[in-house]
């Protein structure tokens, strides 16, 4: 007989496809990832319908302003018209993502580790002709696909209902910056999936991992931007500091320069949260910020390919991690 | 016989151990204790910054002609050094709350013992009421180290000197404190109770925490969900569209987490002159009948709560 033959590994090639698959099909099959993406859809639909219907509302008022204006035979020039670029209506929407899309990342890694180890089914798998690495990735890839999934789902009807809201419809280069944004929501969303998943796969208890993987998503995404924010002076006065005291951009660099230090250590701060290079980055790309508006996408990509490798190494680490660790059998069961 | 063993009173001080007991509630409070600390610091070192700003910009307008203004730091209040207090109990005292109440049912359902406290001497209700009493037990507890940090901070710092009224307003933000993190407990505790597992249990009301955290404000009142991160950001003015009318009309009392922003924002004296509350419900009213309601909801869930099952029902 041959080593084919004999090999049980190598008489099934793709096990981490059978598990990937089995993984989604028992995902769908109880309406949990449908639930949660129909959430998060829900909460990145309000964000954009409230930003339009706002954005409408100073529309309107800037045309009643510029309409007593003209009456009273003046120029409008005195008054500045609201800037509208499609995709900035997307600003709450990423946000959404970057929240409430981590915390379902930290769900659906919760729920493919200790889904074996609730049905006490984890150590029957590991009895099956494959190698652990192969359990973990294929398991892994799940997640990832449905992450992808549920992204895509929401990124495509948000672009949807921003074609027709928008009354200008969007091009070619708008898709392709969405597009763009999906690839990285995916990979950010990531993160927190393979978070989730380590601590749920090697923790002795499940739940402790998932309340553990919550306290990561804390800190990084809400605790460490909160400080960096607060310790923006411009952000402790109503209006902005400079903005109070009057003082010109070229004279406000010029006075934070003796800030420098407190700068960078705020800065340092922020760049600690992966979080805050997500929103760099889509921020940037999108047009949101408002010094990127208008700027093509090539330039937005060399000048953000930090914040681009810092997720994207992140999401790679924590996937070698996932791999590297050895499964402990003590940990195999429901405890 | 003393009253020290009395079932409701035993069924308390039992759950108040054995959750202090857990390691991930106990890294929760560490947690939120901890970054109280941080936002006093970070309060007056904000503070502090922005006065050294105002410094060097006067010393720049002077030497270029200009007029000075006024230090915004002097119409800063000193009790709003603690605004960002109110940020981490709105984000991190919250989830401590729903996790403490999650797991003071949570362990004796996990644990199988349910059958075992059915069959002694208690009635339902002195169950309910040693659960809700220890859950209360320890959200004041929180609430005392969150006080004891703010009082700690004012009295430290030599350049603040709170009056008797600020004293006043501090206790009362501790009040609210305690009140909107015992909601979010109660809640915690009915879902623990009611649900059929762990995970809904302990899903379900950080799902309420995430919608009134995140996306009733933006319905209310356009703010963006990273705008819950920022105590200033946080209080704006709705747009004056007939939708956000109608929102906060039809939404603003469900609006837990704004309610508390601006209650938190009126008694530390960080609220912008003009800006009010999207409910048409004064905010600690709100939060003291929310709190109501969730006090019904936990009492509902626990005294229907099956004494016969050992484990989940999963």
């Amino acid at each position: 007989m041959s080593d084919l033959t004999l090999n049980p590994v190598l008489l099934n090639p793709s096990p981490i496809r059978t598990i990937a698959a089995k993984d989604i099909r028992d995902a769908l099959r109880d309406h949990f990832i449908l639930t949660v993406t129909a959430f998060l859809g829900l909460a990145a639909l309000v964000a954009l319908v409230t930003g339009a219907i706002a954005l409408r509302g100073d529309v309107a008022t800037y045309e009643a302003a510029k309409a007593s204006l003209l009456a009273l035979g003046k120029s409008a020039d005195a008054i500045k018209a609201p800037e509208f670029y499609p995709l900035r209506l997307l600003r709450a929407a990423i946000e959404q993502i970057e929240i409430i899309g981590a915390a379902i990342a930290i769900l659906i890694g919760y729920r493919s580790a200790a889904s074996e180890r609730g049905r006490q089914t984890l150590s029957l798998m590991l009895t099956r002709p494959m190698r652990r690495w192969q359990f973990v990735a294929g398991k892994a890839l799940a997640g990832i696909g449905l992450l992808a999934g549920g992204l895509a789902l929401v990124l495509s009807g948000l672009t949807l209902i921003l074609h027709f809201l928008s009354g200008i419809g969007l091009g070619a280069d708008d898709l392709l910056r969405i597009t763009i944004v999906w690839g990285v929501s995916v990979a950010y969303t990531v993160c927190f999936f393979l978070v989730s998943f380590i601590l749920s796969l090697h923790m002795k208890h499940p739940s402790h991992a998932l309340l553990l993987a919550f306290a990561v998503w804390l800190t990084l995404v809400l605790v460490a931007p909160q400080i960096g924010d607060t310790l923006d002076p411009d952000n402790q006065v109503a209006g902005g500091v400079f903005k109070q005291l009057n003082i010109a951009k070229p004279d406000q660099v010029e006075i934070m320069k003796s800030f420098a230090t407190f700068e960078t250590v705020r800065d340092g701060i922020e760049q600690a949260s992966v979080t805050k290079h997500f929103e760099r980055f889509t921020f940037a790309v999108l047009g949101i910020k408002a010094t990127y508006a208008g700027l093509p996408l090539g330039p937005i990509l060399i000048e953000m390919l930090g914040n681009l490798i810092w997720i994207f190494l992140t999401a790679l680490g924590l996937g070698a991690l996932a791999l590297a660790l050895p499964l402990n059998p003590d940990r195999l069961a429901k405890a | 016989m003393s009253d020290v063993t009395s079932p409701g009173r035993l069924i308390a001080r039992q759950s108040a151990r054995f959750v202090l007991r857990e390691r991930t509630v106990a890294l929760l409070s560490l947690m939120f204790v901890v970054l109280v600390l941080i936002s006093a610091w970070l309060g007056w070192s904000a503070t502090s910054t922005v006065n050294r700003i105002y410094l060097d910009a006067a010393a720049f307008l002077q030497s270029a002609g200009q007029p000075v203004p006024t230090n915004p730091v002097l119409d800063i209040s000193p009790l709003s050094l603690m605004r960002n207090m109110s940020v981490y109990v709105a984000l991190i005292g919250a989830l401590s709350a729903i996790v403490i109440g999650n797991r003071l049912v949570g362990l004796d359902r996990k644990a199988g013992v349910l059958p075992l406290i059915g069959i002694r001497p208690l009635g339902r209700n002195a169950y309910a009421g040693g659960k809700i009493a220890a859950l209360a037990g320890l959200i004041l507890g929180l609430a005392a180290v969150v006080s004891a940090a703010a009082v700690a901070t004012f009295l430290v710092l030599p350049a603040v000197t709170l009056t008797g009224l600020q004293w006043a307003q501090l206790a009362g933000f501790m009040g609210v404190t305690t009140l909107y993190m015992g909601f979010f407990g109660l809640i915690g505790l009915a879902a623990g109770a009611a649900a059929r597992s762990e995970t809904v249990g302990l899903l379900l009301p950080v799902t309420l925490w995430l919608t009134l955290t995140f996306i009733f404000p933006q319905l209310t009142a356009n703010l963006n969900p990273t705008a819950a991160i920022n105590p200033l950001s946080a209080l704006a003015v709705p747009p004056d569209t007939t939708f956000f009318h109608w929102a906060a009309r039809l939404l603003g009392p469900f609006s837990l987490a704004d309610a508390y922003k601006f209650a938190s924002a009126g008694l530390l004296d960080y609220l912008p002159v003009g800006i009010t509350s999207p409910s048409f419900i004064p905010p600690v009213i709100n939060l003291i009948l929310a709190a109501g309601v969730a006090l019904a909801l936990a009492w509902r869930a626990l005294t229907r709560l099956s004494m016969t099952q050992g484990d989940y029902n999963v």
